[in-house]
């Protein structure tokens, strides 16, 4: 839909073709246009088959980690001896993404259509939707979507609670989700154990991202076969993705399209490219948590998992964010640490240490009193920090300086050797 | 540290679960099995009440979940939309991180500072109605640069508009 | 059922352990001593300080060995460069914000961060002088229980403690990033009775005892295995003493006794057994009613001569902090009169630790109360005293709180003097020095009938001499058992005549304890 903007012919518009209709909001819009039909399909199926069904249509985890979500599903004890839960990520927080807000505020009864569906693929008894504290409209529009369809009947037995945030991008790292819905902080676990053996509560649990969990009433109404066939690269990618671009472009929005499109057909066709006819600089293709692309790569890459990572990237969260040419790399990568550096639980020593001495250096390096030695020690201490924690945020605090420097490593250095100054905001 | 946020002399605790707000919490209970799963819905609904979340809160809750106070402080000091102290009537969050860094959110945070009195980031301004925060994505990066004011989400608010949305929630 | 073993090799060595095993325990029957912080084995598994970092192979990712079962053909390398890389980096960041103060740290010489950093750290900084090290003040957490912030590592050892041994969590970690801490809430001090432990779980200087602080530096310091002697519970001790004057007590494992854990009241009465207030050499009552400080020999004879010249009824007001061993043989001694043994008992509360079975600051504070009522001695004390008024004998054996004015002859074998002229002391005979149990090897009964050594922690004052030792001697002199030369020895008599020791000697006992046999030959 490119939404805001009007959808463009080369968009795929399977989640997002009601973006801006706000009939969709309500029940009976969203009946009019086919919602709960299939729902109704979905529970005249077993739970196996539903799950294959969703296996076959090769929909992977669209928060960011593109996990096989039948398969995910699948882990789930097949006998019930214990109550079942599900959990809906709505915390999105990734930098560059924006994706989750549009499908709950746009078409809430999609979300609970697919949480619903999900819930009898996993025996579920619970379905808790755990929206980040800063969503008010999202929350609003949900609740009220909520009970409309429960009064409708649509939510039958089934039990969905809405739960709040309260400022925490960690707690959208699916075991730190759960902590938070347990009421403590939001700290992610060791794993094993999983959640399928023991999550929410001790019981048995599956986390979705919101998108995912759109994507699911449709994949049943229309089968697996035709999801997968939405692929234009690798086989291993299939349906469509919902692309948040931002940044330095024309037409900021979300992008509904086919996997396996071309980065380079995103930003300068669909998005507007830059404006003032500046140059690309650089691209983060999956949210800031993903390295970042020069130009060339950013020309060469597909959007999909196995093409971004062919790239030396990775599809991520699919928030799409462009540099342009004025783009002063290492203050926005040093943004990037401090966001790291803020959002650490604080379990993990490497990044609870590493996160801030970090942004402390790239700090130095601004202020004009930094040495070249200090790229060898971000990138000494970035190798310390990735593979080594119980979650991936120091890994996603390291993949910025990392890339940064080995891509843009002359804007470091004309800091260094003071070709390049800039006042520091306080 | 652990600052306590102390009663005025003589005053006796209020509880904020009474009437309406403790309907609230018997009727949120009953989602989780166990108590403790209401705590942050309980912790929201005293700062709905109250603008902020007091020792005493803490205490009260604590009391209220079968949680102990320490353990209610770890909670709220981990989350950081949750108020430790009261801040001013209009609590105005600015995303800053890198996607709307780019397109000026930090103009958008220094024309907040000059047009409501709040001469820096976290105090409130001597007038009492604004506090201005720098925030970590909202979620909104497509909506650049996007301002929460309190529960109100403002989408591409740049540093020009800043005087009229200052003037309209005064 | 039998446990299913596993077999893997860690560092080249081949070991084998039960199925579920943690590579850091495994690691530890390979002679493996893997650097930690968090990891406690009394405390639930948090996997956060990072610091166990392990290669294993076929797993492209370094592990934490405090969080990865043992598995079949596991083959695990701590010294490879990946893992060592790891863990240096670690160390680190742990140092970036430390105070580096250890020069006025009492946890210096025994703090796992300079161990592990001599080991495997970095020699040279690379934080400072370019960054500022974080600076927080000084926190009074409660009676006994200081943090500084500065210090902390955020192992969280203290938080799980009082979460999940305690049950009570009145510590937590506030905020986030690296700005947490560990914090309380100001309405509730670490006053519970166990809270102390977490200075010693607390691997670096952050959680301090006030009253260890600044005393000594943990090098100067003895530790002696020993009882801790203020409740029946026994839990395992290690008395530390410095110049023999006992500065510190701490808690031993044991885990069928106490784990790895002592109550604060426990730890903090350990100062009495510093009293300078000691008889210093055995005394003789003269007729004009004064002592005479004579040598041990004039001293043992004339009481073996009263044991001689008495006979009917005797009576021996024992202290329920005597040895076994001297509880036996000061029976041994009334062998041959109607005797009557009783002890006193100070009753206090109770404070259980919630998070282990069985185990509690007891009611009865004393830690051999047992094994007092093992030896016949009973709590009836009235019944006692009214006999002593007019028995053949009276024994007191260290109880300087029985006031008494028999008619008949008392032998007071003690380690104090009490001002009181009441006490029981200034009507006896013969005074003779004895330690106490910091100064001498012997066994409590605690009272689930464990039999528990203890070891001299510190040298005894002047000519005193165990009870074991006193009453032995006397015994030798009426030819009624050789010299005994040791508290085994003394034990091994023990055992020999009392059927619910048979068969035990001090090294059945060891450093774990042994339990008495009940009536029926069981185990108690």
């Amino acid at each position: 839909m490119g939404f805001p903007h009007k959808p463009h012919p080369r968009e795929t518009t399977v989640l997002s073709e009601h973006f801006g209709d706000a009939s969709t909001r309500t029940y009976a819009g969203a009946v009019k246009q086919g919602a709960y039909q299939a729902l109704a399909k979905a529970r005249a199926m077993t739970p196996a088959a539903l799950t294959d069904e969703v296996k076959n249509s090769g929909l992977r985890g669209r928060g960011g980690a593109g996990f096989p979500t039948g398969l995910k599903w699948s882990f789930m004890p097949k006998d019930k001896t214990k109550t079942h839960y599900l959990c809906v990520n709505a915390d999105e927080s990734e930098p560059g993404t924006f994706k989750d807000r549009e499908i709950m505020r746009w078409t809430p009864h999609a979300l609970l259509e697919g949480t619903l569906i999900a819930m009898h693929a996993i025996q579920a008894d619970v379905g808790y939707i755990y929206i980040r504290g800063e969503f008010t409209e999202p929350w609003n529009v949900m609740e009220k979507a909520l009970a409309d369809a429960t009064a409708a009947g649509v939510v039958g037995t089934a039990k969905i609670v809405l739960h709040r945030g309260a400022g925490a991008y960690i707690c959208g790292e699916e075991t730190a989700l759960m902590n938070s819905l347990e009421g403590k902080r939001g700290n992610p676990r060791i794993k094993p154990p999983f959640p399928a053996a023991f999550g929410v509560f001790g019981m048995p649990t599956t986390i979705n991202n919101v998108e995912t969990l759109a994507a699911v009433p449709p994949i049943v109404a229309r089968g697996a076969a035709w999801y997968k066939s939405l692929c234009l690269s690798n086989p291993k990618s299939t349906g469509t993705k919902l692309f948040s671009v931002c940044g330095h472009v024309a037409r900021p929005g979300n992008y509904e399209l086919t996997m396996g499109f071309p980065l380079k057909d995103l930003v300068f066709e669909l998005a507007g490219g830059i404006a003032g006819g500046r140059a690309l600089k650089a691209c983060i293709p999956g949210g800031s948590s993903v390295p970042i692309l020069n130009r060339e790569e950013t020309e060469s890459c597909l959007l999909d998992y196995e093409g971004c990572v062919e790239q030396g990237t990775m599809l991520g969260s699919g928030g799409v964010i462009v540099f342009d040419e004025t783009a002063d790399m290492v203050y926005q990568i040093m943004r990037l640490a401090r966001f790291y550096a803020h959002e650490s639980c604080a379990q993990c020593t490497q990044c609870r240490e590493g996160t801030a001495w970090t942004v402390k250096i790239l700090e130095r390096i601004l202020a004009g009193s930094g040495k070249m030695s200090d790229l060898d020690l971000l990138l000494d201490l970035s190798d310390n920090m990735t593979g080594k924690t119980i979650c991936v945020l120091s890994d996603s605090c390291a993949a910025p300086v990392v890339s940064g420097i080995k891509k843009f490593r002359g804007e470091f250095e004309d800091y260094i050797v003071g070709r390049k100054r800039r006042p520091m905001v306080a | 540290m652990s600052s306590v946020t102390p009663l005025p002399s003589g005053a006796a605790y209020e509880p904020v679960f009474t009437g309406r707000a403790l309907e609230q919490l018997q009727q949120i209970l009953p989602r989780y099995p166990v108590k403790a799963g209401a705590l942050l819905p309980a912790l929201w609904l005293v700062q709905q009440a109250r603008g902020f979340i007091s020792d005493q809160n803490m205490v009260e809750v604590a009391e209220l979940l079968g949680l102990t106070p320490a353990y209610v402080r770890g909670v709220v000091t981990f989350y950081t939309m949750y108020h430790l102290h009261p801040v001013g009537r209009n609590f105005v969050q600015v995303c800053t991180t890198s996607p709307c860094n780019l397109c000026g959110a930090e103009g958008v945070v220094e024309a907040f500072l000059k047009h409501t009195g709040a001469r820096e980031l976290g105090s409130t301004s001597p007038d009492g109605r604004w506090t201005i925060s720098e925030v970590e994505c909202l979620g909104a990066c497509g909506f650049a640069t996007p301002v929460m004011i309190n529960d109100d989400f403002v989408e591409h608010v740049t540093p020009e508009q800043v005087p009229e949305i200052v003037a309209r929630y005064r | 059922m039998p446990d299913e073993l596993v077999n893997l090799t860690i560092d080249g060595t081949a070991v084998s352990v039960p199925k579920g095993t943690l590579v850091i325990e495994a690691a530890k029957q390979a002679g493996v001593l893997v650097p930690h912080y968090c990891y406690h084995p009394g405390l639930p598994v948090a996997g956060v300080c990072r610091m166990c970092l392990v290669e294993i192979e076929k797993t492209p990712k370094l592990q934490i060995a405090c969080a990865t079962q043992a598995a079949e053909g596991m083959v695990v390398h701590t010294q490879s460069k990946q893992a060592k890389s790891g863990r240096m980096g670690v160390l680190e960041l742990l140092l970036i914000n430390h105070p580096l103060d250890c020069p006025i740290c009492d946890q210096a010489g025994e703090c796992e961060l300079q161990d592990f950093t001599f080991q495997e750290g970095r020699a040279k900084t690379r934080y400072s002088p370019d960054y500022a090290k974080r600076f927080n003040p000084v926190e009074d957490f409660g009676p006994d229980v200081l943090y500084v912030p500065n210090r902390c590592i955020l192992c969280t050892r203290c938080v799980r403690f009082m979460e999940e041994v305690v049950k009570e969590p009145v510590l937590n970690v506030s905020e986030r990033g690296d700005r947490a801490f560990i914090g309380v809430h100001p309405e509730a001090r670490l006053d519970h009775p166990w809270a102390g432990n977490v200075v010693d779980l607390c691997p670096v200087g952050s959680l301090l005892s006030k009253d260890f602080l600044h005393k000594a530096r943990a090098w100067e310091l003895d530790k002696t295995a020993s009882i801790c002697p203020s409740c029946s519970q026994g839990c395992n001790v290690s008395i530390d003493t410095r110049d023999e004057v006992v500065v510190r007590l701490r808690p031993r494992p044991n885990l069928d006794v106490n784990r790895f854990f002592m109550c604060d009241h426990g730890r903090a009465n350990y100062r009495w057994m510093n009293r300078g207030d000691r008889i210093e050499a055995p005394l003789i009552r003269q007729p004009t009613g004064a002592y005479r400080a004579v040598d041990w020999d004039e001293a043992l004879d004339r009481v073996a001569e009263i044991v001689r010249g008495a006979g009917g009824t005797a009576v021996a007001f024992a202290s329920p902090r005597a040895s076994t061993e001297a509880l036996f043989l000061a029976r041994a001694l009334l062998a041959g009169f109607e005797w009557t043994g009783a002890y006193q008992l100070v009753m206090g509360d109770t404070a259980p630790l919630a998070g282990v079975p069985n185990l509690a600051l007891r009611a009865e504070r004393a830690p051999n109360g047992t094994g007092a009522d093992l030896l016949g001695y009973s709590r009836d004390y009235a019944a006692a005293a009214a006999i002593a008024k007019t028995a053949g004998l009276v024994l007191v054996l260290d109880d300087p709180e029985v006031q008494l004015a028999p008619a008949g002859p008392l032998v007071y074998i003690g380690t104090v003097l009490p001002e009181d002229a009441q006490a029981a002391v200034r009507a006896a005979d013969v005074v003779l020095p004895t330690t106490n149990c910091a100064e001498e090897e012997g066994t409590f009964v605690n009272r689930d009938g464990r039999v528990q050594r203890y070891w001299q922690a510190r040298a005894a004052p002047g000519m005193a001499q165990p009870a074991w030792w006193v009453l032995g001697e006397v015994l030798a002199r009426l030819g009624r058992g050789s010299q005994l030369t040791s508290a085994a020895d003394a034990f091994e008599r023990l055992a020999g005549a009392v059927p619910a020791f048979a068969g035990m000697r001090y090294a059945t006992v060891g450093a774990r304890g042994q339990n008495v046999k009940t009536a029926a030959g069981a185990v108690a």
